[in-house]
C-alpha cells in the first residue's frame, strides 16, 4: 500500500549526475540477470564497484534514516510488519524483498528502485540484514535505527558459536546513530548496555525494550528458546522496563502495551515467537515516530496485513477425488521456530507433512525438539527424511510413509480423505516450502512486501 | 537384565548438538533388552553418584566449557576413578576435548583437560563441516562434523576409526580416539570414545551404540542381546545412513 508522501524528505539531493552511468550500467546489467533467470545480487555490486558512495547518498536521502533488523529468527516477518506499521503512519517506506538480506541483494534492491540520478523516493528505509554481513554493511549504509531481535543456537556451521553471533549483532546495533531497539527477554541482547559507560538510556544511541510478561513466558512450554549466555555470571536476561510489552496471546492475536497504551494485533500465524516480533515492531515504530505513533493506526495495520510465505499462509490443495482443502505451511529455519510454531499448534494436526531437505546442513538439533505437539506424521520427506523419522521413532510418534521424493510425498498427500478440518499441515524447511509451493501450483517468487 | 546408571555430563551447557539423542539411542537399545536405565544429568554443584555405568557428555560453545570447568576439574578425581574401575564413557565434541589432556585456545591460552582420554586439542581458525564417514572396528560410522579443532593422540592411543570421507581430527586419515583399556593401569577391557561425528552419532550407528553397551556389558556381567524392538530403528537408521553415505562421496571423496 502507499500512502501520503512527504515532500520534506528530499532537501539533500545528492549530485545525481555522477551516478547516472553506474546506474545505467547497474539497472543493464540487472536486465541481463533477470534475462538469464539468475539472482538479484549482481547488478547491485557492479554499482557498488563503479560508485563506492552511490548507496550511501542515495539513503541518507530518507527524513527518517535508515532501519536494520537483525536477529537468528523473524527477520523477514518483522521488517514485513514494522513496513506496514511505518506505511499506515503516512510514511513511504522502503524495504528490501524477504530473504534478499545479504549486502549485494540489499544493493541491488536499492538500484532497482533508484531513479538514474541517484534519487530514492522514500521517507525511510527498513532494512533486513544478515548479521553476519550487518557491521560490514553499516559502514556504507550508515543504519540510524537499529533493531535486534534474538540470538538463538542456529546455523553453527556458519557462525561457530551463539556468542559469536549475539556480537556480531550488539557491534552493529551500536553503529546506530539514533535508536537500539533489542530484546528485554533474551540474555546477550539486555545486557546491551553494559557496552556504554554510563550503561543507561542516557546513551546515544538510546536503549529502548521489548519484551514479553512474566504470566506470558511462564505460559509458553518451552519458552522463548533464547540462547543461554554463558560468558556472564549471571546467564539470565537482565531486568529492563519493556517500551512495547506482549502481555497476551490468544488463536488470532495478541495485546501488546506500547508505553501504556493497549494495542490488539492480529498475527500472521499462531505462535509466541510472531507476537514478540509483533511487539520489536511496535516498540522500533514508537521510537521512530515519537508523538506521531498511533495504536489505531498501528492495529489497522496488523489487520490489514498479508501472511508471508509459509507463516500461516493457506493454499488451495485440490485432493485425489477433487474435494478442495487447503494446505496451512508451517516454515521453520531453526530449533527455536520449530519448538515455537509447534507449540503455537492447538491440538495435534489431523494430516501432517514434515519435510528437511538439505538446506538445512546439520539437523542434529532435531533431538532437542519436544514433539508432542504431534500425534502422529502422516508422510516424512525431503533429503533428511529418514534421519526425521530415526528421530520421532525414538520418540514413538507414529509415522505413515517415508517418501524422500516431494513429489510422491504430496501425491500421498493427496490421497488422503479430507481431514474434517479440511486443512492439511506442511511443516517444511524454507527450500521445501519453495519447491513444495511450486508443486501445488503456486508458482511465484517470494520478493513482495 | 541389570539397573544401569547413565551420568549425563553438564547436559545444559554440553548438549547443544543433539546430545540428548546420543542418550535416548541408548537408553532404547538398553530398555529393549530388558535392563532399567537411570539418567543422572550432572549439574554444576552437584555430586556424582558413585555407582555408574556410563559417563557420557556431549558439546557445546567455549563459554559454556569455561562455565563448567572449575565444577569439571574439582570431580576430575572422581571421574578419573571412575574410569579406572572400567566405567565406560563417550564423549562428543567439546566434551571429549574437556576430557583430553589439553585444549590451546585461538588466542594461544589453553584449558586444562582431565586427562582421561588420550589426545590433546588445539582450537584451529578453519572449520570442517559436513558429512562424516569413518571405518571403525565396530563398524562403518557416519555422521556430520561441524568443528574447528585439531585432535593429537599420544603415542600408542588408537583412533576410533579411519577416514572415508571428511575432516576427523584434522591431523592423518584417522578421527577420534578409542580407549580400550589397556592404555596405562586401566585393563578391563572397556571403551572409552571420543569423537567428533556427531548426527547425533548413536541413533544413526548402532553399531557403536552396541559396542558401548556390550563394554558396559562387560564390566556388569551381561551381553548384547538382539531385540526385535529395535527393528524399526535400525530400518530408519539403515536408510539414513545410506542417503548420507551417497551425499557425503558426492560432496568430498579421499577416493
Ligand atoms: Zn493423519
Amino acid at each position: 500500500m502507499s500512502q501520503s508522501q512527504s515532500s520534506t524528505a528530499r532537501q539533500r539531493v545528492p549530485n545525481g549526475l555522477k551516478y547516472f552511468l553506474p546506474v545505467v550500467a547497474g539497472k543493464a546489467v540487472r536486465g541481463l540477470a533477470k534475462l538469464r533467470g539468475g539472482g538479484s545480487a549482481f547488478p547491485g555490486y557492479v554499482t557498488t564497484k563503479l560508485a563506492p558512495h552511490f548507496l550511501r547518498d542515495v539513503t541518507s536521502q530518507f527524513r527518517y534514516g535508515i532501519v536494520y533488523v537483525l536477529g537468528s529468527n523473524g527477520k523477514s516477518t518483522t521488517t514485513h510488519m514494522l513496513t506496514e506499521v511505518l506505511r499506515w503512519h503516512g510514511l513511504k517506506v522502503f524495504t528490501n524483498p524477504s530473504g534478499a538480506n545479504l549486502p549485494q541483494g540489499i544493493a541491488s534492491s536499492i538500484l532497482g528502485e533508484s531513479s538514474v540520478l541517484g534519487r530514492l523516493d522514500a521517507d525511510i528505509g527498513v532494512l533486513e540484514v544478515d548479521e553476519a554481513f550487518a557491521l560490514e554493511f553499516a559502514a556504507v549504509v550508515p543504519p540510524s535505527t537499529v533493531l535486534v531481535l534474538n540470538t538463538q543456537v542456529d546455523q553453527l556451521y556458519r557462525f561457530y558459536e551463539t556468542e559469536r553471533v549475539a556480537d556480531m549483532m550488539l557491534d552493529t546495533a551500536q553503529q546506530a546513530s539514533l535508536h537500539v531497539v533489542t530484546n528485554r527477554e533474551d540474555p546477550y541482547l539486555s545486557k546491551i548496555a553494559r557496552r556504554y559507560s554510563d550503561g543507561d538510556e542516557t546513551t546515544a544511541p538510546d536503549i529502548t525494550y521489548f519484551g514479553a510478561s512474566r504470566e506470558v513466558i511462564a505460559s509458553a512450554p518451552h519458552g522463548l528458546f533464547n540462547a543461554t549466555d554463558y560468558r556472564d555470571a549471571t546467564v539470565a536476561p537482565e531486568s529492563h522496563h519493556a517500551l512495547a510489552e506482549l502481555v497476551a496471546t490468544d488463536r488470532a492475536g495478541a495485546k501488546i502495551i506500547v508505553d501504556g497504551t493497549p494495542v490488539d494485533v492480529t498475527l500472521p500465524a499462531k505462535g509466541l515467537h510472531y507476537a514478540i516480533d509483533a511487539a520489536a515492531a511496535l516498540a522500533t515504530a514508537a521510537v521512530i515516530l515519537g508523538d506521531r505513533f498511533d495504536g489505531a493506526s498501528s492495529a489497522a495495520a496488523f489487520a490489514a496485513m498479508k501472511p508471508a510465505y509459509g507463516r500461516g499462509e493457506l493454499l488451495d490443495f485440490r485432493n485425489r477425488d477433487g474435494v478442495n482443502e487447503q494446505v496451512e505451511f508451517v516454515m521453520f529455519k531453526n530449533a527455536a521456530s520449530l519448538q515455537l510454531n509447534l507449540d503455537a499448534l492447538p491440538e495435534p494436526p489431523q494430516q501432517v507433512l514434515l519435510a528437511i531437505d538439505e538446506g538445512t546442513p546439520d539437523i542434529s538439533w532435531i533431538y532437542d525438539i519436544d514433539f508432542a505437539a504431534l500425534d502422529h506424521v502422516d508422510v516424512i520427506t525431503g533429503a533428511k527424511a529418514w534421519q526425521i523419522a530415526l528421530r520421532l521413532e525414538h520418540e514413538g510418534i507414529a509415522i505413515g510413509a517415508v517418501e524422500p521424493d516431494l513429489k510422491k510425498a504430496i501425491d500421498i498427500m493427496r490421497a488422503l480423505a479430507r481431514p474434517s478440518t479440511g486443512l492439511k499441515t506442511w511443516i517444511v524447511n524454507y527450500e521445501i516450502m519453495m519447491l513444495a509451493r511450486k508443486q501445488i501450483g503456486f508458482l511465484e517468487l517470494e520478493n513482495q512486501r | 537384565m541389570s539397573d544401569l546408571t547413565i551420568v549425563q555430563l553438564y547436559p545444559d551447557e554440553l548438549g547443544v548438538a543433539g546430545d540428548r539423542g546420543n542418550v535416548m539411542a541408548l537408553t532404547a537399545r538398553l530398555t529393549h533388552a530388558g535392563h532399567s536405565v537411570t539418567v543422572v544429568a550432572h549439574e554444576v554443584g552437584s555430586k556424582l553418584p558413585t555407582d555408574v555405568d556410563l559417563v557420557i557428555v556431549g558439546n557445546g560453545p567455549l563459554s559454556a566449557m569455561r562455565n563448567i570447568h572449575a565444577d569439571l576439574l574439582a570431580n576430575g578425581d572422581r571421574l578419573r576413578a571412575l574410569r579406572a574401575s572400567g566405567v565406560s564413557v563417550f564423549a562428543y565434541g567439546s566434551g571429549a576435548e574437556l576430557l583430553s589432556h589439553s585444549i590451546t585456545l585461538i588466542d594461544g591460552t589453553s584449558l586444562e583437560g582431565l586427562g582421561i582420554l588420550p589426545f590433546c586439542v588445539t582450537r584451529i581458525s578453519t572449520r570442517a563441516v559436513g558429512y562424516v564417514i569413518v571405518g571403525s572396528p565396530f563398524g562403518q560410522i557416519v555422521g556430520f562434523e561441524d568443528n574447528a579443532s585439531r585432535w593429537t593422540l599420544d603415542t600408542g592411543a588408537k583412533p576410533l576409526g579411519i577416514l572415508d570421507a571428511g575432516s576427523g581430527n584434522g591431523e592423518g586419515s584417522i578421527e577420534g580416539v578409542l580407549d580400550t583399556g589397556t592404555v596405562g593401569t586401566v585393563a578391563s577391557g572397556t571403551i572409552a570414545i571420543g569423537t567428533q561425528v556427531g548426527g547425533p552419532v548413536l541413533p544413526l550407528n548402532p553399531l557403536i551404540t552396541d559396542a558401548i553397551i556390550a563394554s558396559i556389558g562387560k564390566r556388569r556381567g551381561f551381553t548384547v542381546v538382539r531385540s526385535e524392538l529395535n527393528e524399526s530403528l535400525e530400518h530408519y537408521a539403515t536408510r539414513a545412513r545410506e542417503v548420507i553415505i551417497a551425499h557425503a562421496k558426492h560432496v568430498f571423496s579421499r577416493i
